[in-house]
Formats: C-alpha cells, structure tokens, sequence
C-alpha cells in the first residue's frame, strides 16, 4: 500500500476519533479537529474559487477566444471586495445592488411558475374521474397517491394549514376548525420530518462507522484500534490536568497567556 | 427521586453507548434484511432504463462531505446504471466543496465500467451561480462550462457533440443535500428548458420534496441512504447502502425504543404526581 | 457624492429587477442574448462573493491571535488550515509532473491537494455531522413525550415513519411501509404544499420590496 494512502488512513481515523471525543465532553482534540475543519474548508474553497472563477471563467476565455466583455464582472466583482477598505466600502454597494436586483428578477417570474402555479394546479384536481365506461367515479385507492380520496385529504391539507398559518383573520368559527385541522396535518408531516432526520443522522453515522471499520484492517496497521487507543489515553490524561488545576482552584483565573504555550491549555475551559 | 425520574435523567452518554453499539454491532455482523423498492425510486430507475443508448444524462451531485455517506451510494448506483446502458454521462456540482467528491465517484465508476474520460463522460466539476449557472447552462453550456474539470476545451469534447444548452439533455438528476439542488434546478432550469428531471436527496430535506413529486415537476426521488439501498437492488449490485440497512433497521428500533421508555417513565411520573396531588410537569 | 453611494445602487437595483423580471415574459432572440450574458457574469460575481463571505474568518481569528484571547491557539491552527490548503493547491505534484492548479486529481493521481480534501476535510465534516446522531437520540429520551393529544399525534406518525423506511420495521410491522407511504405522499405533501406556497408568495412579495427600494438590508449600513 502506498505511503500516502497509509499515512491518509491514519489521519482520517485520528481526526474522526478527535471529532467523536465531543461525545464524552468538550476538549483539546475536539477544538483542535474543529479548527482545522473550518481553516481547510476555507482554504480549498478558496483555491476552488480561484481555480474555476479566475483561471476558467476569466482568465481563459479573455485571452484565449479573446471575451473581453468579462472585464465588466471582473469590475463589478473587484467593486465587491471594496468592502474590505472602509473609505471606499460604499462602492460595494453598486456590485450588491447588480446582485440582488438580477437575482430578484429573475426568481419573480420563475418562483411563481414553479413553486405557486404548479402546486396551486395540482392541489385543485377533479374530485371526480371519468371511468371507463364515461361516467363519474370516485375512486378510493388510500395507497394511490392520485386517487380521488387522496386528492381530498391534499385539498383539506393544503386549505387547513394555509388558515392555520393566515393572522390577518381571528381564528373563531369555522375558520378555527379549519386552523385546528391545519395543526394536525402539521403534526403528523412533522413527525414524518423527524423520522426522516434520525433517518438521516443515523446514516451519517453508518458512513463514518464503516469508514473506521475499514482502517481497522491489518493493511492500514488497524489505525482506528490504535488510535482509539491512544485518543482514550489523551482525554484520560486531559481529564485528570484538569482535576488537578481546578483542586489547586485556578481552572478559571489562569491568565491565558501563560497557559497558551501549547494546545492543551483550553483543558482549563470548563467542562 | 422516584425510578421513572432517575430513569429520564440518565446520563445520556449512555444513550450514546447504545446508539454506538447498535450501529456498529450489525456492520460487523450483517444480517442481510430484504429492501422492498418504493415507486419513487422506481420513477428514477425505470426512466433510465427507458432512454436509449447515447442519450445524455447530466448527474449533478449537490452534495458536499456531510451528506456523503447518503448521497456518495446513490450517485454510485445511478453512475453504474448509466454507464451500463450506454448513456453519455455529464457530471457536475453545484457545492463548491463537494468537488472532490463527485470528481472521485464519477472517475471511480467511469473506470470500473471501462468508460473514457471525454469520449463517454465528462466531468464538469463546479462553478458558482447556482440559479445563474443553471440559467447559463440553458442558454448556452459552453458558457458556463468553457472547460471540463480537466481544463479540456467542452466544445472539443466528443460526449458533448450535438448538445448545445440544457434542451438537449434527455434526463437531469441532481442529488441534493440542501436547496442548491433539485429546486434550483427545477426553478431555473426545468421550468424554462424543459428536460426531465429526477431527484435523489438526503433523508432531512426528503419530506420537503413530496409536493414536487406529486405534482409531476420531479418524476422520481431517491431518499436518503435507503432510496440508495433500492437503487442498488434495482440494479443488481449490492453496495454500501445495502450494506448500512442492517445498522439502520437496528438504530431506528433502538431510537423508538426509547421513545417508548421515556413515555412509559413519564406515564409512571404524571400518574404518581396526579395520585399525590402535585402539579403536573 | 449622495446620489452615487445612495440613489445610485437603488436604481441599478430597480433596473435590473424590472428588466430581468420582464425577460422571462419576453423570448426575444435579443433579450435571450442578454440573459445569456448577464447569467454568466453573475456566476463570476458569485465567485467574488463567496471569497467575501469566507475572508470575513480572517479579521475575525487574526483579532484573537493578535490580542491572545482564551484559545488563540486553536485560531493558529486554524490559520494553519487554511494557509496549508492554498499552499497545497497550488504546489507542484512531482508524481503527476504539472502544478496542482486546485485539482484534487491529475490523471487519476491523487494530488496533495486531493489528499488533505479526501484525508482531512470529508471525514471532519462528516463526522461533524455524524456526531448528531447521538444527540438527536439522546433528545428523543429527554424530549419526546405525549403531553397533548397533538404531540402524541406527532410521535405517532415518527414512530410509523421511523418503522417504515427501515427493513426491520417493515419486517416487524409489515403495514407501517405503506402507511408510511401515504403519509409522505398526501398528508405530508399537503402540508409541504402550504408551507411552499407560503414561502414563494413571501419569497416574491420580498423581491418585489427589494426592486421597489423599500426594503434596503442588503445594501448595509455604514457610511451613507
């Protein structure tokens, strides 16, 4: 096995445990891991900005098929990072103005279309359908979405929580009914949401378990046994500093910078 | 302090222990549950299957390493399938910090299916805009993508020849872990373009997709890591999802378990509290 | 001076609002031109703003390190993030013989670039984001209590759920996949409606106030 894939393995396992140490308290190896996430998030999407905006968006297609008319977002664009010196922040302004007047204009019209006709269309279908035979029919189907039934229940659903969600009007009379109905058609998609989410956790959570089960393997030297191993002894030994300091009762008035001299001193925030 | 209540103010890092052991306990030990295939997934499958080779498919993976264990099983799935029939396959993101991802799973699968880069696949990687990206791809794709991932000129590239904008796309599936994803497709892209377009989407934002499933504007939706399970039986090649449905069979018994308990303890608390006189909590 | 930093952003807001708006209705081969080339220059300004949005770390965590604030450490390391992503994207890949240019891979090789992105950044965040497993069990204990007919509606339906998209569940309660079906597709896609068309109507009423100057958020506050 390559070096770099070994070496890749056992930092992936190292910082997934630090990650997972949260589980028993807040610490240095968790802090640590933290920090690092959000600086190598900010740096790769920097170089991906770079990389896509700059060097494809602008630079090729200016000097290769000669698109000069790029030098008005690249103008408008350099107006945006105005804001960064204040006597001329104002300029800003212009490149946010651009932004968010196109961008409203163009999800007007098209917010409408998808998101308010379509679904107003498809909420108020026939209550009816013709048979076969071309008379009316009803059709009761509960496992058929487009079943006549079902697109009542849809139609109350929709009508229901609407009032529920409309202030302008005092929920009294049947208009409290139809707000009380709202509630439980919202109770029931919020329980649907919620069996979803814990879905959705625990999946995340099969994906990073499987992750470390694969370096447990002896080709990558079991690095998740071994650094588990040693991640225990880290917050063992992180737990028992801790003890110390707040026996000697300084946890909380350690000046910080005497204390800052390596990671390991925000042992001292409490847990 | 009765039972009940020391019960419900059980140290909850022994709730995380049971959760952990349910988790990993039928990883290691898999049993191999059967997975029934739901008609949402189905949707996605079956229009697959009945595009004729050649056709193009754009896959775009909106996903970022968050939702990877989800959505990575699902672009996998649908890459196989498309590369078996013959499809010619674009590949794209539109979250800046799912690049490395999607670029991973497309050469991944290109390989494994015997596909050359260029020729029966291209992967465009990423560009900012969301809604003006897509706007732009269905304008004109060369514009928003004048180079490939591997900066290759698009307009010279083979899998791309006589597509010119979105329209001559025949099928769009964008997996999606927020709303940069399926919506911002549909809203500014299918709803002027016109190609047809499918859905894969972690387990949160599933439920949110229904009204777009049902009215049509979306014409399938793969769910979370379990709608990846159904793909992977769809197509015959057993895989991660499948793999995880044992775990996620046993946390999900485990979680309602302990719904169940805490409702009985606080069942247990609001009787004696109501047989002794004292407030209800 | 007033006109330019005030008046000035308002009107190129109005413009471009009414002017792209009114393109959706308008097919025109020149007004199709025009969105072509407007949307491509907004996806570079997007570029430009998603820098903006990022940098603003970088005041925040040099203030912490400059002043040695509690945990200055952890912005170091931070720093160190960030500065050794960059470096590595634009390094040099021996193995693969050209620069790295941001590219996680250059003909199937793994860059170092790619090595921090596949190495370090997918198994924090996803582990970030897999450590709330834990907690949302642990608030299904704490919290998930029948205290009114609505709330046990609710745990209910989560239960039917949670039994429906698992195979176990299925297996042990062999109808809870179709009710579960049924509930996704009509009860929850009422409710999903609603809550959409809602949004939208807000979504657009908001548009409107911004094309109109009356709502100017987005512009600021500062010097005027």
């Amino acid at each position: 096995m390559p070096f770099e894939t070994l070496l890749g393995a056992w930092v992936a396992t190292g910082l997934t445990l630090f990650i997972f140490t949260f589980l028993y308290q807040d610490n240095p190896l968790f802090k640590l891991a933290e920090h690092l996430y959000v600086g190598v998030s900010v740096g790769y999407t920097i170089v991906k900005v770079y990389d896509t905006v700059i060097v494809r968006l602008l630079y090729e297609p200016m000097v290769n098929q000669g698109d000069w008319s790029l030098l008005v977002p690249l103008g408008i664009g350099m107006l945006m990072l105005a804001r960064y010196f204040p006597k001329i922040a104002w300029l800003s302004r212009i490149a946010f103005a651009f932004i968010v007047g196109v961008g409203s204009g163009l999800a007007i019209p098209r917010i409408i279309s998808s998101y308010i006709l379509k679904q107003v269309e498809d909420t108020v279908r026939p209550l009816a359908s013709l048979a076969s035979g071309g008379g009316p029919t009803f059709t009761y189907n509960l496992l058929d979405p487009a079943s006549n039934l079902n697109a009542l229940v849809l139609l109350i659903g929709v009508v229901s929580v609407l009032f529920y969600f409309f202030f302008s009007i005092e929920h009294t009379g049947p208009v409290r009914v139809a707000a009380r109905t709202g509630i439980l058609f919202l109770m029931i998609a919020f329980g649907a949401a919620f069996g979803y989410t814990v879905m959705a956790r625990m999946s995340l959570l099969i994906g990073r378990f499987t992750d470390l089960i694969e370096f447990a393997d002896p080709r990558y030297g079991r690095a998740t046994l071994w650094l588990l191993l040693a991640t225990v002894a880290t917050l063992i030994a992180s737990g028992a500093r801790r003890r110390d300091l707040r026996s000697c009762g300084t946890s909380s008035s350690l000046p910080s910078r005497s204390t800052m001299s390596s990671t390991s001193c925000s042992g001292t925030r409490p847990a | 302090m009765t039972f009940a209540e020391r019960m419900l103010h059980i140290d909850r890092r022994i709730i995380f222990l049971v959760i952990g052991v349910c988790t990993l306990l039928p990883l290691l030990y898999p049993v191999g549950l059967a997975i029934k295939v739901s008609p949402e997934v189905r949707g996605v499958h079956d229009y697959i299957e009945s595009l004729p080779e050649g056709s193009v498919f754009l896959l775009s993976m909106d996903f970022d390493p968050a939702s990877k264990p989800e959505l990575q099983p699902q672009a996998v799935a649908l890459l196989r399938h498309a590369f078996k029939k013959n499809l010619r396959v674009i590949g794209m993101t539109l979250w800046v910090t799912g690049t490395g991802l999607a670029d991973l799973v497309v050469s991944q699968a290109a390989q494994e299916m015997g596909k050359v880069n260029g020729k029966d696949y291209v992967f465009l990687g990423w560009s900012p805009g969301v809604g003006s990206l897509i706007i732009t791809m269905g304008q004109d794709l060369y514009k928003a993508f004048p180079s490939d991932y591997n900066n290759q000129p698009t307009r010279e590239l083979a899998v791309l020849k006589g597509i010119q904008t979105l329209r001559d796309v025949n099928y769009v599936v964008s997996l999606a872990a927020g709303t940069a994803g399926i919506e911002s497709w549909y809203v500014y892209g299918k709803d002027k373009y016109k190609f047809e377009l499918g859905g894969g989407c972690t387990g949160v934002i599933a439920p949110g997709l229904y009204p777009l499933l049902r009215s049509g504007q979306i014409n399938g939706l793969i769910g979370g890591l379990r709608g990846a399970a159904e793909y992977e039986t769809l197509i015959g090649q057993k895989g991660r999802a499948v793999a995880g449905m044992d775990a996620q069979s046993a946390t999900h018994v485990a979680i309602i378990m302990l719904v169940i308990l805490c409702n009985v303890f606080y069942l247990l608390i609001r009787t004696s509290r109501g047989q002794s006189g004292q407030p209800r909590g | 001076m007033i006109f330019l930093r005030r008046q000035l952003p308002l009107l190129i807001t109005f413009v471009a609002g009414v002017v792209f708006a009114a393109q959706y209705y308008v097919p025109h081969p020149t007004s199709e031109l025009m969105l072509t080339e407007v949307t491509k220059w907004l996806q570079i300004i997007s570029g430009f703003a998603l820098v903006l949005g990022v940098t603003s770390l970088f005041h925040i965590h040099a203030v912490k390190i400059r002043r040695k604030e509690p945990g200055w450490a952890y912005s170091l390391i931070l720093y160190g993030g960030i500065l050794g992503t960059i470096a590595a994207g634009f390094s040099y890949s021996f193995t693969a013989g050209q620069w790295v240019n941001g590219k996680e891979t250059i003909n199937g090789i793994v860059t170092a670039f790619g090595w921090i992105y596949s190495d370090m950044m997918v198994p924090l965040q996803g582990t970030m984001f897999a450590i709330l497993a834990f907690f949302i069990a642990s608030a299904a204990y704490r919290s998930f209590r029948a205290r009114s007919r609505e709330a046990a509606l609710l745990l209910i339906a989560a239960i039917i759920v949670m039994m429906g998209r698992v195979p176990l569940g299925e297996m042990l309660l062999p109808v809870s996949g179709d009710v579960t079906q049924w509930i996704l597709n009509v009860l929850n896609a009422a409710v999903r409606r609603a809550i959409l068309i809602g949004i939208s109507l807000g979504a657009v009423a908001l548009s409107l106030k911004i094309i109109f100057g009356m709502e100017r958020a987005y512009l600021g506050g500062g010097k005027e």
